[in-house]
């Protein structure tokens, strides 16, 4: 009986943590610091992209990332070709960072 | 002190939680005010859910728009959900966009309330008397 009130009050400790967990937050700081770490000028890049790995070789999408680790390196025209939303999604990005660090005390607490 | 349970039956998690916390100042009236202007601004988390599903046939970033957030809505439909990747972050996160969004429009409502001058429907704003 006493392990299983243990067992409990775990779970629910678990519970608040997986439904207080900032995971949208993470996600974005995360894509940041992955662009980071991104060589745009190789010929073979790894990538995520389910749909690449799918099979399918373009979405409108291709090339964001490596666009986006090119305007970290300065190189704006060759950021520019390869897709012309990176400096947008920098901006959207950290906006929204921005905000999710601004509303994280009522977030993630009772009022 | 009002329950959030008469007021706004359907709320439920955290937001429920959190309604109650700004009910348990108010009467009944009050309560009764606020749960109608509340439940006729609020998202329900199912609408994010089934917009954030739409991404996966091509009209990414429906939900973004929806809670306001223009920026990423645009670019999320530009770039078909990040390649997918958004949609499916989305997807595992709806409810706390839907609950972050919830919050702000309850916050707003409150500070409505508290510009309106008919804020207590029995009491006269001019005298103060209960009529």
């Amino acid at each position: 009986m006493a392990f299983f009130s243990y067992f409990q009050i775990q779970m629910k400790r678990i519970d608040t943590l997986i439904r207080t967990f900032p995971l949208e937050l993470v996600f974005w700081i995360g894509a940041l610091i992955g662009i980071l770490f991104i060589d745009p000028y190789g010929a073979q890049h790894f990538t995520l992209c389910p749909l690449e790995n799918l099979g399918f070789h373009w979405c409108p999408g291709c090339g964001l990332g490596r666009a986006m680790s090119l305007l970290t390196k300065g190189d704006i025209a060759a950021s520019w070709s390869m897709h012309p939303l990176a400096m947008f999604a920098f901006g959207a990005i950290g906006y929204r960072i921005f905000e999710l660090i601004r509303h994280f005390k009522t977030t993630n607490h009772y009022g | 002190m009002a329950n959030v349970l008469r007021h706004l039956p359907e709320l439920e998690g955290m937001e429920l939680g959190y309604i109650q916390g700004i009910l348990k100042n108010m009467d009944d009236d009050q309560a009764n005010l606020f749960a109608q202007v509340y439940r006729a601004r609020r998202k329900d988390n199912q609408m994010v859910l089934i917009l954030c599903l739409l991404g996966f046939f091509g009209f990414a970033g429906l939900h973004r728009f929806i809670l306001g957030q223009i920026g990423l809505g645009i670019l999320y439909i530009l770039t078909l959900g990040l390649c997918f990747i958004g949609t499916i972050v989305d997807l595992v996160n709806y409810k706390s966009l839907a609950y972050e969004y919830n919050i702000k429009v309850a916050h707003e409502t409150l500070s409505m309330m508290s510009n309106n001058t008919n804020y207590f429907p029995n009491v006269n704003t001019k005298t103060g008397d209960n009529v």
